[in-house]
Protein backbone atom coordinates (compact mmCIF):
# COMPACT_ATOMS: atom_id res chain seq x y z
CA UNK A 1 0.00 0.00 0.00
CA UNK A 2 1.61 3.53 -0.83
CA UNK A 3 1.77 6.05 1.92
CA UNK A 4 -0.20 8.67 -0.07
CA UNK A 5 -3.69 8.18 -0.49
CA UNK A 6 -3.94 10.91 -3.52
CA UNK A 7 -1.54 12.72 -5.06
CA UNK A 8 -1.87 15.77 -7.27
CA UNK A 9 0.85 16.37 -9.71
CA UNK A 10 0.63 19.51 -11.71
CA UNK A 11 -2.64 19.56 -11.98
CA UNK A 12 -3.81 22.54 -14.05
CA UNK A 13 -8.03 23.34 -15.21
CA UNK A 14 -9.36 26.00 -17.18
CA UNK A 15 -13.14 27.03 -17.87
CA UNK A 16 -12.65 29.03 -20.82
CA UNK A 17 -10.15 31.35 -19.94
CA UNK A 18 -10.40 31.04 -16.39
CA UNK A 19 -7.74 28.96 -14.76
CA UNK A 20 -9.18 27.70 -11.86
CA UNK A 21 -6.04 25.04 -11.52
CA UNK A 22 -2.71 26.28 -12.03
CA UNK A 23 -0.25 23.29 -11.51
CA UNK A 24 -1.40 21.92 -8.62
CA UNK A 25 0.53 19.45 -6.32
CA UNK A 26 0.26 18.04 -3.92
CA UNK A 27 0.16 14.49 -1.66
CA UNK A 28 -2.62 13.56 1.27
CA UNK A 29 -0.99 10.57 3.54
CA UNK A 30 -2.83 8.01 4.07
CA UNK A 31 -5.64 7.89 6.98
CA UNK A 32 -5.20 11.59 7.79
CA UNK A 33 -7.73 14.78 7.01
CA UNK A 34 -6.51 17.35 4.98
CA UNK A 35 -9.24 20.35 4.96
CA UNK A 36 -8.65 22.61 1.74
CA UNK A 37 -9.64 26.02 2.15
CA UNK A 38 -10.46 29.69 -0.01
CA UNK A 39 -12.42 32.15 -1.23
CA UNK A 40 -15.70 31.01 -3.37
CA UNK A 41 -14.55 29.91 -7.04
CA UNK A 42 -10.74 28.92 -6.28
CA UNK A 43 -11.31 25.88 -7.16
CA UNK A 44 -12.07 23.60 -3.82
CA UNK A 45 -14.83 21.39 -5.98
CA UNK A 46 -13.09 21.23 -9.06
CA UNK A 47 -10.11 19.71 -6.86
CA UNK A 48 -12.46 17.52 -5.60
CA UNK A 49 -14.19 16.33 -8.39
CA UNK A 50 -10.50 15.96 -10.10
CA UNK A 51 -10.06 13.26 -7.50
CA UNK A 52 -12.49 11.11 -7.86
CA UNK A 53 -12.87 11.45 -11.68
CA UNK A 54 -16.00 13.67 -12.31
CA UNK A 55 -13.20 15.88 -14.07
CA UNK A 56 -10.28 15.42 -16.05
CA UNK A 57 -7.14 17.63 -15.78
CA UNK A 58 -5.90 19.34 -19.11
CA UNK A 59 -2.63 18.84 -17.87
CA UNK A 60 -1.08 17.03 -15.04
CA UNK A 61 -2.02 13.81 -13.51
CA UNK A 62 -3.91 12.90 -10.10
CA UNK A 63 -3.47 9.95 -8.55
CA UNK A 64 -5.47 7.87 -5.94
CA UNK A 65 -3.41 5.00 -4.47
CA UNK A 66 -0.59 5.31 -7.22
CA UNK A 67 -3.43 4.62 -9.62
CA UNK A 68 -3.96 7.79 -12.16
CA UNK A 69 -7.66 8.39 -12.37
CA UNK A 70 -7.26 11.07 -15.08
CA UNK A 71 -5.97 8.28 -17.18
CA UNK A 72 -8.93 5.27 -16.20
CA UNK A 73 -11.81 3.99 -18.60
CA UNK A 74 -15.17 4.21 -17.27
CA UNK A 75 -14.91 0.52 -15.64
CA UNK A 76 -11.70 1.73 -13.93
CA UNK A 77 -13.41 4.71 -12.72
CA UNK A 78 -16.04 2.96 -11.17
CA UNK A 79 -13.82 0.57 -9.71
CA UNK A 80 -11.80 2.99 -8.35
CA UNK A 81 -15.32 5.04 -6.50
CA UNK A 82 -16.06 2.40 -4.58
CA UNK A 83 -13.92 3.19 -2.54
CA UNK A 84 -14.45 6.52 -2.23
CA UNK A 85 -17.50 8.29 -0.77
CA UNK A 86 -18.69 11.83 -1.79
CA UNK A 87 -20.88 15.04 0.35
CA UNK A 88 -21.53 17.27 -2.34
CA UNK A 89 -22.07 20.51 -1.40
CA UNK A 90 -26.30 20.43 -2.07
CA UNK A 91 -25.96 16.99 -1.32
CA UNK A 92 -26.81 15.82 -4.09
CA UNK A 93 -29.87 13.12 -2.95
CA UNK A 94 -32.11 11.38 -5.46
CA UNK A 95 -35.16 13.20 -5.03
CA UNK A 96 -36.81 9.89 -6.41
CA UNK A 97 -35.70 7.80 -3.54
CA UNK A 98 -36.33 8.23 -0.24
CA UNK A 99 -33.92 9.65 2.79
CA UNK A 100 -32.94 5.70 3.92
CA UNK A 101 -33.18 4.50 0.01
CA UNK A 102 -30.72 7.01 -0.91
CA UNK A 103 -28.37 5.96 1.88
CA UNK A 104 -29.68 2.33 0.83
CA UNK A 105 -29.01 2.53 -2.99
CA UNK A 106 -24.89 2.06 -3.11
CA UNK A 107 -25.04 -0.85 -0.65
CA UNK A 108 -27.61 -2.01 -2.98
CA UNK A 109 -25.22 -1.58 -6.23
CA UNK A 110 -22.05 -3.06 -4.57
CA UNK A 111 -22.97 -4.97 -1.95
CA UNK A 112 -25.40 -7.72 -3.70
CA UNK A 113 -24.53 -10.38 -1.38
CA UNK A 114 -26.35 -8.39 1.28
CA UNK A 115 -30.49 -9.43 2.14
CA UNK A 116 -32.94 -6.14 1.82
CA UNK A 117 -33.11 -6.58 5.36
CA UNK A 118 -29.07 -6.33 5.87
CA UNK A 119 -29.26 -3.58 3.59
CA UNK A 120 -32.12 -1.38 5.07
CA UNK A 121 -30.05 -2.10 8.85
CA UNK A 122 -26.73 -0.83 7.78
CA UNK A 123 -28.84 2.62 5.90
CA UNK A 124 -30.28 2.98 9.29
CA UNK A 125 -27.05 2.49 11.23
CA UNK A 126 -25.96 5.37 9.12
CA UNK A 127 -28.67 7.41 9.31
CA UNK A 128 -28.21 6.92 13.06
CA UNK A 129 -24.85 7.99 13.36
CA UNK A 130 -25.98 11.52 10.95
CA UNK A 131 -28.91 11.70 13.60
CA UNK A 132 -31.49 11.24 10.92
CA UNK A 133 -32.65 7.44 11.66
CA UNK A 134 -36.42 8.62 12.55
CA UNK A 135 -36.23 9.99 8.98
CA UNK A 136 -35.20 6.90 6.78
CA UNK A 137 -39.12 7.09 5.03
CA UNK A 138 -39.15 10.80 4.08
CA UNK A 139 -38.73 12.27 0.80
CA UNK A 140 -35.45 14.37 0.13
CA UNK A 141 -37.91 17.18 -0.35
CA UNK A 142 -39.27 17.35 2.83
CA UNK A 143 -35.82 18.01 4.55
CA UNK A 144 -34.24 21.22 5.49
CA UNK A 145 -31.12 22.02 3.84
CA UNK A 146 -29.05 20.71 6.71
CA UNK A 147 -30.62 17.46 7.07
CA UNK A 148 -30.26 16.52 3.24
CA UNK A 149 -26.61 17.57 3.62
CA UNK A 150 -26.51 14.95 6.77
CA UNK A 151 -28.28 12.55 4.81
CA UNK A 152 -25.76 13.22 1.98
CA UNK A 153 -22.86 12.15 4.55
CA UNK A 154 -24.84 8.86 5.36
CA UNK A 155 -24.85 8.19 1.66
CA UNK A 156 -21.50 8.88 1.21
CA UNK A 157 -20.63 6.73 4.07
CA UNK A 158 -23.13 3.82 3.29
CA UNK A 159 -20.15 1.52 1.82
CA UNK A 160 -17.63 2.83 4.43
CA UNK A 161 -14.62 3.39 1.46
CA UNK A 162 -11.15 4.33 2.71
CA UNK A 163 -11.66 7.67 1.36
CA UNK A 164 -14.37 10.21 1.85
CA UNK A 165 -14.15 13.26 -0.12
CA UNK A 166 -16.36 16.35 1.82
CA UNK A 167 -17.73 19.26 0.32
CA UNK A 168 -18.74 22.02 3.11
CA UNK A 169 -19.76 19.48 5.54
CA UNK A 170 -20.99 22.30 8.01
CA UNK A 171 -22.66 24.72 5.67
CA UNK A 172 -26.61 24.98 6.48
CA UNK A 173 -25.52 23.46 10.12
CA UNK A 174 -26.38 24.58 13.25
CA UNK A 175 -23.41 25.00 15.49
CA UNK A 176 -24.15 22.42 17.86
CA UNK A 177 -24.96 19.62 14.52
CA UNK A 178 -21.62 21.19 12.69
CA UNK A 179 -19.96 19.94 15.59
CA UNK A 180 -21.53 16.50 15.88
CA UNK A 181 -20.46 16.12 12.27
CA UNK A 182 -16.94 17.35 12.70
CA UNK A 183 -16.51 14.78 15.69
CA UNK A 184 -18.12 12.26 13.36
CA UNK A 185 -15.47 12.68 10.65
CA UNK A 186 -13.28 12.83 13.05
CA UNK A 187 -13.85 9.35 14.65
CA UNK A 188 -13.83 7.65 10.93
CA UNK A 189 -10.50 8.79 10.28
CA UNK A 190 -9.37 7.45 14.05
CA UNK A 191 -11.68 4.26 14.48
CA UNK A 192 -11.49 2.97 10.76
CA UNK A 193 -8.14 4.94 9.36
CA UNK A 194 -10.42 6.90 6.89
CA UNK A 195 -8.55 9.09 4.79
CA UNK A 196 -10.48 13.06 4.75
CA UNK A 197 -10.50 15.49 2.21
CA UNK A 198 -12.34 18.33 3.52
CA UNK A 199 -13.01 21.53 1.22
CA UNK A 200 -14.34 24.07 4.14
CA UNK A 201 -14.80 27.81 4.67
CA UNK A 202 -15.56 26.69 8.40
CA UNK A 203 -12.11 27.56 10.12
CA UNK A 204 -12.99 26.18 13.55
CA UNK A 205 -14.56 23.19 11.32
CA UNK A 206 -11.05 22.56 9.49
CA UNK A 207 -9.14 23.29 13.05
CA UNK A 208 -11.25 20.37 14.56
CA UNK A 209 -10.81 17.96 11.84
CA UNK A 210 -7.29 18.95 9.73
CA UNK A 211 -4.22 16.81 10.32
CA UNK A 212 -3.43 19.58 7.78
CA UNK A 213 -4.96 22.63 6.68
CA UNK A 214 -4.08 23.92 2.61
CA UNK A 215 -5.31 27.50 1.10
CA UNK A 216 -6.38 27.48 -2.00
CA UNK A 217 -5.72 31.10 -3.81
CA UNK A 218 -5.71 31.98 -8.44
CA UNK A 219 -5.68 28.39 -8.27
CA UNK A 220 -2.09 27.98 -6.04
CA UNK A 221 -1.81 26.18 -3.11
CA UNK A 222 -0.29 29.34 -1.44
CA UNK A 223 -0.10 27.46 2.32
CA UNK A 224 0.00 24.31 3.43
CA UNK A 225 0.70 23.07 6.86
CA UNK A 226 -0.83 22.32 10.76
CA UNK A 227 -3.68 25.11 11.60
CA UNK A 228 -1.18 26.15 14.45
CA UNK A 229 1.21 26.63 11.43
CA UNK A 230 -0.79 28.43 8.77
CA UNK A 231 -1.90 30.56 12.08
CA UNK A 232 1.35 32.60 12.51
CA UNK A 233 1.75 32.80 8.97
CA UNK A 234 3.18 35.89 7.62
CA UNK A 235 0.71 35.99 4.68
CA UNK A 236 -2.10 38.43 4.94
CA UNK A 237 -4.27 36.24 3.23
CA UNK A 238 -3.82 33.28 5.35
CA UNK A 239 -3.49 35.11 8.40
CA UNK A 240 -7.16 36.75 7.35
CA UNK A 241 -8.65 33.58 6.92
CA UNK A 242 -7.27 31.77 9.99
CA UNK A 243 -8.36 34.60 12.02
CA UNK A 244 -12.53 34.36 10.36
CA UNK A 245 -14.74 32.60 12.69
CA UNK A 246 -17.14 32.07 9.19
CA UNK A 247 -19.63 29.00 8.96
CA UNK A 248 -19.58 29.28 5.45
CA UNK B 1 -21.26 39.70 -38.55
CA UNK B 2 -23.13 39.38 -41.96
CA UNK B 3 -26.49 37.39 -42.32
CA UNK B 4 -24.16 35.02 -44.55
CA UNK B 5 -22.14 34.49 -41.37
CA UNK B 6 -25.01 34.07 -38.95
CA UNK B 7 -26.57 31.61 -41.08
CA UNK B 8 -23.42 29.67 -41.76
CA UNK B 9 -22.63 29.82 -37.95
CA UNK B 10 -26.18 28.61 -37.18
CA UNK B 11 -25.77 25.35 -39.82
CA UNK B 12 -22.53 24.52 -38.17
CA UNK B 13 -24.05 24.29 -34.82
CA UNK B 14 -26.77 22.40 -36.39
CA UNK B 15 -24.78 20.39 -37.85
CA UNK B 16 -22.73 19.60 -34.54
CA UNK B 17 -25.67 19.45 -32.41
CA UNK B 18 -26.85 16.39 -35.10
CA UNK B 19 -23.66 14.88 -34.44
CA UNK B 20 -23.50 14.66 -30.92
CA UNK B 21 -26.96 13.47 -31.00
CA UNK B 22 -25.87 10.63 -33.51
CA UNK B 23 -22.75 9.56 -31.03
CA UNK B 24 -24.80 9.59 -28.63
CA UNK B 25 -27.49 7.14 -29.66
CA UNK B 26 -24.58 5.01 -31.25
CA UNK B 27 -23.29 5.04 -27.85
CA UNK B 28 -26.66 3.74 -26.32
CA UNK B 29 -27.05 0.64 -29.31
CA UNK B 30 -23.80 -0.47 -28.18
CA UNK B 31 -23.96 -0.14 -24.30
CA UNK B 32 -27.07 -2.50 -24.72
CA UNK B 33 -25.14 -5.21 -25.17
CA UNK B 34 -22.36 -4.17 -22.48
CA UNK B 35 -22.71 -5.68 -19.08
CA UNK B 36 -24.06 -4.79 -16.16
CA UNK B 37 -27.89 -4.91 -17.02
CA UNK B 38 -29.55 -2.82 -15.73
CA UNK B 39 -32.79 -5.07 -16.09
CA UNK B 40 -34.33 -3.65 -12.52
CA UNK B 41 -34.11 -0.30 -13.24
CA UNK B 42 -35.24 -1.22 -16.92
CA UNK B 43 -38.47 -2.80 -15.76
CA UNK B 44 -39.04 0.20 -13.64
CA UNK B 45 -38.65 2.57 -16.36
CA UNK B 46 -40.77 0.02 -18.59
CA UNK B 47 -43.68 0.55 -15.66
CA UNK B 48 -43.28 4.17 -15.60
CA UNK B 49 -42.82 5.16 -19.15
CA UNK B 50 -45.40 2.13 -20.37
CA UNK B 51 -47.82 1.36 -18.19
CA UNK B 52 -48.47 4.36 -16.63
CA UNK B 53 -48.98 6.06 -20.32
CA UNK B 54 -52.21 3.10 -20.48
CA UNK B 55 -55.23 5.11 -19.44
CA UNK B 56 -53.65 8.27 -21.92
CA UNK B 57 -53.32 5.82 -24.90
CA UNK B 58 -56.37 4.19 -24.28
CA UNK B 59 -58.48 7.03 -23.88
CA UNK B 60 -57.24 8.65 -26.97
CA UNK B 61 -57.44 5.39 -29.05
CA UNK B 62 -60.95 5.54 -28.20
CA UNK B 63 -61.99 9.09 -29.43
CA UNK B 64 -59.90 8.44 -32.58
CA UNK B 65 -61.92 5.71 -33.71
CA UNK B 66 -65.34 7.48 -32.97
CA UNK B 67 -64.14 10.05 -35.32
CA UNK B 68 -62.54 8.14 -37.69
CA UNK B 69 -65.78 5.87 -38.14
CA UNK B 70 -67.78 9.41 -38.33
CA UNK B 71 -65.63 10.52 -41.12
CA UNK B 72 -64.98 7.14 -42.65
CA UNK B 73 -69.16 6.84 -42.52
CA UNK B 74 -69.27 10.32 -44.25
CA UNK B 75 -67.15 8.99 -47.08
CA UNK B 76 -68.33 6.09 -47.42
CA UNK B 77 -71.74 6.70 -47.27
CA UNK B 78 -71.43 8.33 -50.93
CA UNK B 79 -70.82 5.70 -52.59
CA UNK B 80 -73.31 3.30 -50.57
CA UNK B 81 -70.41 1.23 -49.05
CA UNK B 82 -71.03 1.25 -45.45
CA UNK B 83 -70.41 -2.43 -44.72
CA UNK B 84 -66.79 -1.44 -45.81
CA UNK B 85 -66.65 0.95 -42.49
CA UNK B 86 -65.27 -1.21 -40.09
CA UNK B 87 -62.48 -2.01 -42.78
CA UNK B 88 -61.86 1.27 -43.74
CA UNK B 89 -61.63 2.27 -40.02
CA UNK B 90 -59.46 -0.61 -39.18
CA UNK B 91 -56.95 -0.27 -42.06
CA UNK B 92 -56.55 3.31 -41.59
CA UNK B 93 -56.23 2.86 -38.07
CA UNK B 94 -53.70 0.08 -37.87
CA UNK B 95 -51.46 1.57 -41.19
CA UNK B 96 -50.85 4.94 -39.97
CA UNK B 97 -53.22 6.83 -37.38
CA UNK B 98 -52.72 4.65 -34.79
CA UNK B 99 -48.85 4.49 -34.88
CA UNK B 100 -48.47 8.34 -35.94
CA UNK B 101 -51.01 9.17 -33.07
CA UNK B 102 -49.38 7.07 -30.53
CA UNK B 103 -45.71 8.60 -31.26
CA UNK B 104 -46.47 11.80 -31.37
CA UNK B 105 -49.20 11.45 -28.01
CA UNK B 106 -46.24 9.77 -26.45
CA UNK B 107 -43.35 12.15 -27.30
CA UNK B 108 -45.55 14.78 -25.59
CA UNK B 109 -45.67 12.28 -22.04
CA UNK B 110 -42.88 10.72 -21.91
CA UNK B 111 -40.61 12.88 -23.47
CA UNK B 112 -41.04 15.81 -21.81
CA UNK B 113 -40.87 14.03 -18.67
CA UNK B 114 -37.78 12.22 -19.51
CA UNK B 115 -36.45 15.56 -20.87
CA UNK B 116 -37.18 17.41 -17.37
CA UNK B 117 -36.45 14.68 -15.00
CA UNK B 118 -33.04 14.22 -16.61
CA UNK B 119 -32.44 18.09 -17.18
CA UNK B 120 -33.44 18.38 -13.26
CA UNK B 121 -30.87 15.72 -11.99
CA UNK B 122 -28.15 17.34 -14.01
CA UNK B 123 -28.86 20.76 -12.65
CA UNK B 124 -28.89 19.36 -9.10
CA UNK B 125 -25.82 17.21 -9.33
CA UNK B 126 -27.84 13.99 -9.13
CA UNK B 127 -26.11 12.30 -12.11
CA UNK B 128 -22.45 13.53 -10.38
CA UNK B 129 -23.73 11.61 -7.43
CA UNK B 130 -24.53 8.40 -9.51
CA UNK B 131 -21.43 8.42 -10.90
CA UNK B 132 -19.57 9.11 -7.38
CA UNK B 133 -21.72 5.97 -6.12
CA UNK B 134 -19.76 4.03 -9.52
CA UNK B 135 -23.02 3.45 -11.29
CA UNK B 136 -22.66 4.30 -15.15
CA UNK B 137 -25.11 7.00 -15.29
CA UNK B 138 -25.55 6.58 -18.95
CA UNK B 139 -26.46 3.13 -18.95
CA UNK B 140 -28.85 3.80 -15.64
CA UNK B 141 -30.23 6.45 -16.98
CA UNK B 142 -30.40 6.88 -20.69
CA UNK B 143 -30.21 2.77 -21.76
CA UNK B 144 -32.96 1.67 -19.32
CA UNK B 145 -35.05 4.54 -20.68
CA UNK B 146 -34.02 3.50 -24.44
CA UNK B 147 -34.82 0.02 -23.77
CA UNK B 148 -38.14 0.57 -22.12
CA UNK B 149 -39.52 2.94 -24.24
CA UNK B 150 -38.19 0.55 -27.53
CA UNK B 151 -40.44 -1.94 -26.15
CA UNK B 152 -43.46 -0.15 -24.73
CA UNK B 153 -44.01 1.61 -27.82
CA UNK B 154 -45.23 -1.37 -30.35
CA UNK B 155 -47.41 -2.49 -27.29
CA UNK B 156 -49.00 1.01 -26.66
CA UNK B 157 -49.82 1.61 -30.17
CA UNK B 158 -51.55 -2.00 -30.07
CA UNK B 159 -53.60 -1.20 -27.41
CA UNK B 160 -54.11 2.23 -29.38
CA UNK B 161 -55.14 0.26 -32.20
CA UNK B 162 -57.12 -2.11 -30.26
CA UNK B 163 -59.03 1.24 -28.23
CA UNK B 164 -59.51 2.94 -31.68
CA UNK B 165 -61.33 -0.13 -33.41
CA UNK B 166 -63.52 -0.39 -29.80
CA UNK B 167 -63.96 3.55 -30.44
CA UNK B 168 -65.36 2.81 -34.33
CA UNK B 169 -67.75 0.03 -33.03
CA UNK B 170 -69.59 2.21 -29.96
CA UNK B 171 -69.57 5.25 -32.62
CA UNK B 172 -71.58 2.61 -35.63
CA UNK B 173 -73.42 1.18 -32.29
CA UNK B 174 -74.85 4.61 -31.63
CA UNK B 175 -75.60 5.37 -35.29
CA UNK B 176 -76.91 1.78 -36.41
CA UNK B 177 -77.79 -1.14 -35.07
CA UNK B 178 -74.88 -3.63 -35.71
CA UNK B 179 -73.81 -6.34 -33.83
CA UNK B 180 -70.11 -6.53 -32.49
CA UNK B 181 -69.26 -9.75 -34.06
CA UNK B 182 -70.52 -8.83 -37.73
CA UNK B 183 -68.45 -5.59 -37.25
CA UNK B 184 -65.32 -7.17 -35.70
CA UNK B 185 -65.56 -9.77 -38.45
CA UNK B 186 -65.63 -6.89 -41.00
CA UNK B 187 -62.87 -5.21 -39.09
CA UNK B 188 -60.37 -7.66 -39.48
CA UNK B 189 -61.20 -8.87 -42.99
CA UNK B 190 -59.19 -6.93 -45.33
CA UNK B 191 -55.91 -6.35 -42.58
CA UNK B 192 -53.02 -8.86 -43.12
CA UNK B 193 -49.96 -9.45 -41.59
CA UNK B 194 -47.88 -7.02 -43.47
CA UNK B 195 -50.65 -4.52 -42.83
CA UNK B 196 -50.39 -5.20 -39.07
CA UNK B 197 -46.81 -6.29 -38.60
CA UNK B 198 -44.55 -3.54 -40.30
CA UNK B 199 -46.22 -0.88 -38.90
CA UNK B 200 -46.53 -1.29 -35.36
CA UNK B 201 -42.68 -2.65 -35.02
CA UNK B 202 -41.70 0.40 -36.42
CA UNK B 203 -43.25 2.81 -33.67
CA UNK B 204 -40.37 0.76 -32.30
CA UNK B 205 -37.80 2.89 -33.93
CA UNK B 206 -40.31 6.20 -32.75
CA UNK B 207 -39.94 4.29 -29.11
CA UNK B 208 -35.92 4.98 -29.63
CA UNK B 209 -36.34 8.57 -31.09
CA UNK B 210 -38.19 9.50 -28.27
CA UNK B 211 -36.01 8.03 -25.76
CA UNK B 212 -32.57 9.36 -27.12
CA UNK B 213 -33.85 13.47 -28.26
CA UNK B 214 -35.34 13.36 -24.70
CA UNK B 215 -32.62 11.76 -22.98
CA UNK B 216 -29.62 13.78 -24.86
CA UNK B 217 -31.56 17.23 -24.14
CA UNK B 218 -31.92 16.48 -20.65
CA UNK B 219 -28.25 14.66 -19.92
CA UNK B 220 -27.25 18.53 -21.79
CA UNK B 221 -29.29 20.91 -19.68
CA UNK B 222 -27.19 23.98 -18.39
CA UNK B 223 -28.91 27.10 -16.92
CA UNK B 224 -30.56 25.90 -13.90
CA UNK B 225 -34.57 25.54 -13.76
CA UNK B 226 -34.89 27.62 -16.79
CA UNK B 227 -32.61 25.01 -18.72
CA UNK B 228 -34.76 22.27 -17.19
CA UNK B 229 -38.04 23.56 -18.90
CA UNK B 230 -36.04 24.28 -22.07
CA UNK B 231 -35.07 20.75 -21.85
CA UNK B 232 -38.46 19.48 -21.37
CA UNK B 233 -40.22 21.94 -24.22
CA UNK B 234 -37.02 21.10 -26.63
CA UNK B 235 -37.41 17.29 -25.98
CA UNK B 236 -41.35 17.43 -26.96
CA UNK B 237 -40.84 19.28 -30.00
CA UNK B 238 -37.86 17.67 -31.47
CA UNK B 239 -38.65 14.32 -30.50
CA UNK B 240 -41.88 14.70 -32.80
CA UNK B 241 -40.53 16.85 -35.59
CA UNK B 242 -38.01 13.73 -36.38
CA UNK B 243 -40.40 11.15 -35.57
CA UNK B 244 -42.53 12.79 -38.09
CA UNK B 245 -39.54 13.07 -41.04
CA UNK B 246 -37.90 9.29 -39.84
CA UNK B 247 -41.99 8.13 -40.61
CA UNK B 248 -41.66 9.24 -43.80
CA UNK B 249 -38.25 7.23 -44.39
CA UNK B 250 -40.06 4.32 -42.73
CA UNK B 251 -43.13 4.16 -44.54
CA UNK B 252 -41.29 4.00 -47.86
CA UNK B 253 -39.31 1.27 -46.68
CA UNK B 254 -42.08 -0.59 -45.76
CA UNK B 255 -43.18 -0.07 -49.26
CA UNK B 256 -40.15 -1.30 -50.41
CA UNK B 257 -40.39 -4.35 -48.54
CA UNK B 258 -43.63 -4.88 -48.56
CA UNK B 259 -45.43 -3.93 -51.85
CA UNK B 260 -48.57 -5.45 -51.40
CA UNK B 261 -49.29 -2.65 -48.73
CA UNK B 262 -48.74 -0.19 -50.91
Amino acid sequence: MPDAAIRFDAVTKSFGDRRVLDEVSFEIPRATAFCLLGRSGTGKSVTLRHIIGLMRPDSGRVFVNDEEVSALDSRGLSRIRQGMGFLFQNAALFDSLTVGENVAFPLRRHQRHLSDSAVRRAARDKLAQVGLEPDYDKMPADLSGGMRKRAGLARAMALSPPLLLVDEPSAGLDPITAGEIDQLLVDLKGQQGTTLVVVTHNIPSARAIGDELALLDNGRIVARGTAAMLGQSADPLVRAFMRSEGSG
Amino acid sequence: MTMLDTVGNRVAQAAAWSGELSLFAARSIREVFRPPYEVGETLRQLYELGVRSMPLITVAGLAVGVVLSMHTRASLERFGAEAMIPAGLTLALVKETGPLTAGLLLSGRIGAGIGAELGAMKVTEQIDALEATAVDSFKYLVVTRMVACVIALPILTTMMNGAGIVGGYLAEAALVQTSPQLYFDRAFSLVDFADLVPATLKTAVFGFIIAIVSSFLGMTTSQGTEGVGRASTRSVVLSSVVLIVVNVVLVRLIFLLFPETA
